[in-house]
């Protein structure tokens, strides 16, 4: 690869330099000498992390170092992809989005390795089996764990009330124990209360079914198992809403328009939260939580890494290990409902409290149980592009009214095909 | 003056629909400089060659070296950070096989047609009633490029906010007579009209302001001379406006094929927002044009080598069609 | 008779091009209206079904939301920037070129001048992946530099200027001023480009619309957030599950405003370039 670049370099560059365009042949990364640097930047995109934890970062560690924060929008990960691959203008401290990590894994060289900075003396703090998802088989621990997603059940309360079905979180949580019990409620839901739908479309449906359990896509000896039995049960559970008619079929940008009105409940992690807030702040007070019907899963959690170009690895690691600590990581949380991946966390008196959003209900009741119970799961790097033409097929089904069937078929094809792409067998 | 009535961009597609370099020259001028004597052979025009130069140079480099060299990445397989590595026709063959690669170039296509024929059609209308006119022509002309210099970003993301399910106005305007909403953004037909109706919007006023300049172009007498004939203005516009007319609607042709099979942004910004599925042009992969899929494989799947094939197949592709098409049309010529 | 015959003929032709024309300048500035009106409501206006149809007081306050989501000056100056450079090597490349190819004729030029109609031809997205390579190599990404250089390569802007200087130039002009002594270049500054002012212009909007509206490359190459363009900055502002429209469409309303009133400020000199200027042999 080395070489090949080199040699498109030297054609180019001889190209350039006859026009005399100074091109400089720089050594790629301008930061390869002193590890000491006083200036350090954090990428991270909106509510990735707590501002307010962020902006007390910079001035707490302000004698030591000069903290610049940038915020990224758009497509994060292919930002930082193509910035790792550049060496040029590489963040100090990056935050990687937790349906990436797998997808960095396999070039854990591009970061530092965390253990090495103290990482392990503090590791048990934080959920093994969100630990383990940012670690290389063979150790090496890129990602120091944010925050996790677990999932659960948000519902309309005055909506349930109106249907005349039970409206506390322990209650709703029993008749919605299994996807089929979910099913049958929400049929109840629409016959009493028209012109609502249980879920927003069957992808999110499909996407918790599959986070329930242990295996995804790929498993460990890099073989493709999404044909399998354990997938294929998610699928048909994701499209029963939608032959019971219990699906708005929202693929587009009016989710905002529709989640204070038509929507009766969403399934969603625990930063899911805020979108319903920002969405709908009119509905204040009379959403509630419970469990996930079938168990929780998870959805999201990011990691903060250290890019092998940081120039200050000692300071940086303090900082982030002092922005993630159990007490700070709890700010997150009523901040920008950042659930912490600290468990110690969770007693804190940041988490406890009731959410007016919710009619005061103390949420971590629900979330904290859930988060114990996440079933620890495989995910390889290609797991995320493997997934997608399941589903795609889903809107197709939403959207063209394709049978499930031939979707399947179509997915699995798909599926398939992307995976020996990209060397999966 | 002794020179052409049509000048300047009029005078642009005379030679544009040419097959190729035989006919890229159109004439023989005595050009001012050949009036020395060649005895110092290339050294003597070493002024002439450092004015092109900048052109070849930065060309060169930036473009012409990067366009084949993703050539080459197409025959590897690389996921933008760690090793190459050489796979052969491997990625071409994954692209034969692979269902969304050819919708793609079907949804390219189709948004092309639906976007051009209306584009260049109302264009053409525009233009002559433009022409046709004595008052409010700069007003007019203004007005009417206005869309041409807005960005596709924003302008995508109008077409998102009006054409909404829930809350746009079309829909909402559409609710006022009785007609239930209409699922503008997820009906896979709809998809294409709503990116093809964008690019109309956009591309309407800067067809029309070529063609009015070729309009112009036309020297009054003929059309005296034509109504002296007798003729109406429909005929007078069949027999004389669009013979003349021929060389600039085939240049408007050909940039509105590169514009237009280069969609990318429109579905990209209209359907980004999507958190479940960004970068996959929307609902059953609708508006996933070509290079929209090209992007999301190279920039999002970290598949560089595929993005690479994707790009390339489909110019070949291009090229072909472009290609035949030309023949056909030259064989209709000489029948 | 005849002149009867042509009033009344032409005067509803007149009024139905002038009421045609008329609806197709309310939809091309119809948008326009309707942004202002979004981003003078709020995101619950908007969402309203019927939406709201009049102008709101909001705008401030969306516009004060765009300021604290994104740089929005930051990224308008390095639009200015790599605009106004574009634009102003590109004019001087181009018409330097075309002005060699329309009145020059030395080896080789036959063969040079189809290349540069063939490049038009090639899709430069093909490009867009090993550019990326090449800028990285030199370490210019994330830089204005990386977004400038490729766009002085404007095939389109030699091929248009090339056929108005050949036909619109004449001959007997540059041969006068051969005979005062002038030389390559200054026949080049003093009398051609002062001849092709209106050609220019329109290359000029064409160019600076063209580097102010791109997306694709600045969005993959700008890795620096400091650094990014407008175009990149508001495709950011709408990321996102939660979309506050009316601070979108405040932002999409504040990096159009400022093309188009340079649009219409120049216009003229525009359209002559593309109109009048093109008949002037006549």
């Amino acid at each position: 690869m080395d070489l090949s670049r080199r040699g498109f370099l030297q054609a180019a560059a001889l190209t350039a330099a006859a026009s005399g365009l100074t091109v400089a042949c720089g050594s790629g990364s301008g930061s390869a000498g002193s590890k000491n640097g006083k200036n350090l930047t954090l990428w991270y995109w909106g509510g990735a992390l707590s501002d307010k934890v962020v902006a007390e970062a910079k001035t707490h560690f302000s004698k030591d170092v000069k903290l610049t924060v940038a915020s990224i929008g758009g497509d994060f990960k292919s930002k930082l992809t193509t910035t790792l691959a550049a060496g040029t203008s590489v963040p100090d401290i990056t935050g990687i989005k937790g349906e990436d990590m797998a997808s960095f894994l396999p070039n854990a060289g591009r970061f530092l390795d965390l253990n090495d900075l103290g990482f392990k003396d503090i590791s048990s703090q934080y959920l093994d089996w969100k630990t383990k998802l940012a670690r290389t088989e063979d150790g090496k621990q890129i990602g120091f764990p944010i925050d996790i997603g677990p999932t659960a059940l948000f519902y309309r309360a005055d909506l349930f009330d109106k249907a005349g079905l039970p409206t506390d979180p322990d209650k709703v949580a029993e008749r919605a124990g299994t996807w089929e019990d979910y099913f049958a409620l929400g049929t109840e839901l629409k016959k009493q209360v028209p012109g609502t739908y249980l879920v927003n479309n069957i992808g999110s449906v499909f996407n918790m079914a599959v986070g329930q359990g242990t295996e995804r896509f790929i498993d460990r000896d890099n073989h493709f198992i999404g044909d399998q039995d354990h997938i294929r049960k998610a699928w048909t559970t994701a499209v029963r809403p939608y032959t019971l008619g219990l699906d708005a079929k929202i693929n587009d940008n009016s989710w905002n328009a529709a989640v204070g009105k038509s929507l009766s409940t969403e399934l969603g992690a625990a930063w899911h939260a805020l979108d319903i807030e920002q969405a709908a702040p009119k509905t204040k007070g009379k959403w509630r939580v419970c469990a996930m019907p079938g168990g929780p899963a998870n959805q999201g959690g990011s990691y903060l890494a250290l890019p092998k170009q940081c120039r200050n690895p000692e300071e940086a690691f303090k900082i982030i290990s002092w922005i993630l600590s159990p007490k700070n990581d709890a700010r997150g949380f009523a901040d920008a409902a950042i659930f912490p991946a600290a468990p110690a966390a969770y007693s804190d008196p940041a988490m406890t409290g009731g959410d007016p959003f919710f009619g005061g209900q103390k949420i971590i009741d629900v979330f904290g149980p859930a988060a114990k119970s996440i079933p620890a799961a495989y995910e390889a790097p290609a797991d995320a592009a493997v997934m997608a033409p399941f589903m795609t097929e889903l809107t197709n089904i939403e959207a063209k009214g394709k049978k499930p069937d031939a979707a399947w078929h179509d997915a699995v094809g798909q599926a398939k095909q992307i995976a020996r792409r990209q060397g999966v067998s | 003056m002794s020179s052409p009535p049509v000048t300047g961009p009029a005078a642009v597609p005379r030679h544009h629909g040419g097959p190729g370099p035989a006919r890229l020259r159109p004439r023989r001028t005595p050009p001012a400089g050949a009036v020395r004597p060649r005895r110092r052979g290339v050294l003597a025009h070493w002024r002439q060659y450092l004015a092109i130069s900048p052109f070849f140079l930065i060309f060169g480099a930036f473009s012409f070296f990067p366009v084949f060299y993703s050539l080459y990445l197409a025959f590897q397989r690389w996921d933008g950070m760690g090793t190459v590595q050489f796979v052969g026709f491997q990625q071409f063959r994954f692209l034969w096989d692979d269902p969304v690669f050819w919708m793609s170039i079907r949804n390219t296509l189709v948004i092309w047609v639906l976007s051009t024929v209306p584009t260049l059609f109302g264009a053409l209308v525009l233009a002559t009633l433009l022409h046709s006119v004595r008052r409010f022509r700069g007003f007019y002309r203004i007005a009417l490029y206005i869309p041409n210099v807005t960005s596709i970003v924003a302008v995508s993301i109008f077409f998102g906010a009006v054409f909404s399910n829930n809350f746009g106005l079309v829909n909402a305007i559409l609710g006022t007579v009785g007609i239930s909403p209409v699922p503008w953004l997820s009906n896979p037909w709809l998809i294409k009209l709503v990116i093809a109706l964008l690019m109309t919007w956009m591309w309407t006023g800067y067809n029309m302001i070529i063609y009015l300049a070729g309009l112009q172009a036309i020297p009054t007498q003929i059309y005296e001379a034509a109504r002296l004939d007798g003729a109406g203005p429909i005929r007078t516009f069949f027999q004389i406006t669009m013979p003349i007319m021929r060389p600039i609607i085939l240049f408007t042709v050909v940039i509105s094929t590169i514009n237009g099979l280069q969609s990318f942004s429109e579905p990209q910004v209209l359907f980004g927002s999507n958190a479940a599925n960004p970068n996959l042009g929307g609902p059953g992969q609708a508006g996933l044009t070509t290079l929209l899929y090209f992007y999301q494989s190279a920039f999002v799947n970290n598949d560089y080598g595929y993005g690479a094939a994707i790009v390339w197949a489909f110019f070949v592709l291009i090229m072909v069609l472009v290609v035949v098409n030309w023949r056909v049309v030259q064989r209709g010529r000489k029948s | 008779m005849t002149a009867a015959v042509k009033r009344r003929s032409r005067r509803p032709k007149g009024l139905t091009a002038h009421i045609v024309l008329g609806l197709a300048v309310l939809i091309s500035v119809f948008p326009f209206v309707w942004t202002v009106v979004m981003a003078t409501n709020t995101t619950e206006d908007i969402y309203k079904s019927p939406p709201k149809l009049t102008f709101g007081s909001h705008l401030l306050e969306n516009v004060r939301h765009v300021f604290d989501t994104i740089d929005f000056f930051g990224s308008m100056l390095n639009t200015l920037v790599v605009a106004c450079v574009t634009t102003v090597l590109v004019l001087f490349i181009d018409s330097l070129a075309a002005f060699t190819f329309a009145k020059f004729d030395f080896p080789g030029r036959r063969v040079l001048f189809a290349m540069l109609v063939g490049f038009m031809m090639l899709p430069l997205q093909l490009a867009v992946l090993p550019q990326f390579i090449l800028m990285s190599d030199i370490g210019w990404v994330g830089t204005l530099k990386a977004l400038v250089l490729p766009a002085l390569a404007n095939a389109f802007g030699i091929f248009w200027l090339r056929q108005y200087i050949h036909n619109g130039v004449p001959d007997e002009l540059l041969d006068a001023a051969r005979i005062d002594g002038a030389g390559f270049f200054r026949q080049y500054w003093n009398i051609v480009l002062p001849m092709i002012r209106p050609a220019l212009s329109f290359l000029a909007i064409y160019a600076f619309v063209g580097a102010w509206n791109d997306y694709i490359w600045p969005l993959v190459v700008l890795t620096d957030p400091g650094h990014l363009t407008l175009q990149v900055a508001l495709a950011q502002l709408h990321v996102g599950h939660t979309t506050d429209y009316s601070m979108v469409m405040a932002g999409v309303l504040m990096a159009s405003v400022p093309l188009v009133v340079v649009f219409t400020l120049f216009a003229r000199g525009f359209i002559a370039g593309a109109t009048e200027g093109a008949v002037q042999g006549t």
